[in-house]
């Protein structure tokens, strides 16, 4: 059956050439800041993950999704904080899935776990302290995690950083003293115990 | 081994990065081992920050972007509806309960359909029509009603009280082969479908040209009134 549609074909056409505009806009707008904040969500991804590909995969999946809903974010100005919580989200949601799935192997491969093949990155990852960094830092929590993550990304700021996740200046530098103090004490006894007299 | 009532403010110094003041600064100067405590806690947050900074400020792998602008070439266009998805939903929805209550209402109030009184036990009553000519028989004789085609006319058995007040539909005779078109057309109205009328082929009735009989004018017996009156 024939839907048949009341239309007024001269608004409709103004319409429609206004929302191809918007459209191109849109792109355009998002293309400008994909250069721009393409590396941070990287960045944030690599911190979490610690692995080159896993990051790519993740800051690739969170743009994709910011493009998906840019539409919907009414203030472009936080772009910068809501693509960082979008690829901090994506990349703490694959650690735990691939967590999860080294432990089933495990369970499965016993007693011969052997360890993946490894590459620079993995060599130079393998020392004892940065295992022990990687635990720690998983340990903490998320909102210690992300804002630490940030502060020891080059050319990021205490101010910028409470601006990137909207809270205040204050908030954001305690929450990085706690987050370096706890991380202290849980690879203190790793590195050299300390005794009190 | 710091003095413990340093200890914490060791621990603090080294990790904000900020210098030692006041007393905590006095005791540095008078005890060796808080001075090389607060060397090694320096040193430890030094290589978590080290550490940090290695896993973040990786170099960005020169395919990000490519493959980024790649997937989103083969987005469709993102587009801003006029209307909230949530909000379509919920008028599908209430269109679709609003459909179903008013077909189940209509179900309680519907009269009974013609194709069920068409299919109840009938008692045919043979009505011979008036002869009807063809073309061969025309000339030969004007008494062959047995060889003529015949009407049944069906009578519904459903007793004529029960008719008059359940059903006030008019009745209509109709021919056999047309009485189940005239029951769907019946339930179309019946439906308030206003469908229009359409034409369908039988194969079972095959479709004959008109044939009209040639007229026949009988002799004009003219008699005189006069004949007429002796007679």
């Amino acid at each position: 059956m024939q839907e048949l549609v009341l239309i007024q074909p001269g608004s409709t056409i103004r319409s429609e050439s206004s929302r191809d505009t918007a459209q191109a806009d849109a792109r355009h707008d998002f293309e400008a800041r994909l250069v721009e904040c393409g590396p941070l969500a990287y960045r944030v991804a690599r911190g979490v993950l610690r692995n080159s590909a896993d990051a790519e995969d993740v800051a690739q999946e969170a743009l994709l999704r910011a493009y998906r809903s840019f539409h919907r974010l009414r203030d472009r100005n936080r772009f910068r904080g809501w693509l960082v919580r979008i690829s901090f989200r994506i990349a703490l949601d694959r650690l735990r899935s691939a967590k999860r799935r080294e432990l089933r192997d495990l369970e499965w491969s016993q007693p011969a776990h052997q360890p993946r093949p490894a590459n620079a990155e993995d060599i130079a990852a393998s020392n004892e302290f940065q295992a022990h960094l990687d635990r720690a830092l998983e340990e903490l929590p998320e909102k210690l995690r992300l804002v630490l993550l940030l502060a020891a990304m080059e050319g990021h700021t205490i101010d910028e950083i409470a601006a990137l996740l909207a809270i205040p200046v204050g908030t954001a530098k305690s929450r990085i003293f706690v987050a370096r103090k706890q991380l202290a004490e849980k690879l203190r006894c790793h590195v050299n115990p300390t005794k009190t007299r | 081994m710091p003095c413990e009532p340093y200890k914490n403010a060791l621990v603090e110094a080294a990790a904000t990065g900020a210098e030692p003041l006041g007393e905590l600064r006095a005791h540095l100067a008078a005890c060796p081992a808080c001075r090389a405590a607060l060397a090694q806690e320096q040193s430890l947050f030094s290589s978590i920050d080290t550490g940090l900074s290695a896993a973040v400020n990786a170099e960005i792998p020169a395919s990000l972007l490519p493959r980024v602008r790649a997937r989103i070439a083969e987005e469709p266009a993102v587009t801003r509806g006029w209307i909230p998805g949530w909000l379509a939903m919920a008028g599908a929805a209430a269109i679709i309960i609003a459909f179903l209550a008013a077909q189940a209402a209509w179900r309680n109030v519907a009269p009974r359909k013609p194709a069920e009184m068409a299919t109840q036990p009938a008692s045919p009553v043979q009505v011979p029509l008036p002869p009807v000519r063809s073309p061969e028989s025309a000339p030969t004789s004007r008494h062959d009603s047995a060889t003529q085609p015949q009407v049944s006319v069906v009578r519904n058995s459903v007793p004529r009280q029960t008719r008059t007040t359940r059903n006030p539909e008019p009745q209509v005779l109709v021919p056999r082969d047309q009485e189940v078109l005239l029951a769907r057309y019946a339930e179309q109205w019946r439906s308030r479908k206003r469908l229009p009328l359409m034409a369908e082929t039988s194969s079972d009735t095959p479709m004959a040209p008109l044939q009209i009989a040639p007229i026949q004018i009988a002799q004009l017996d003219v008699k005189l009134m006069t004949e007429e009156q002796g007679q």
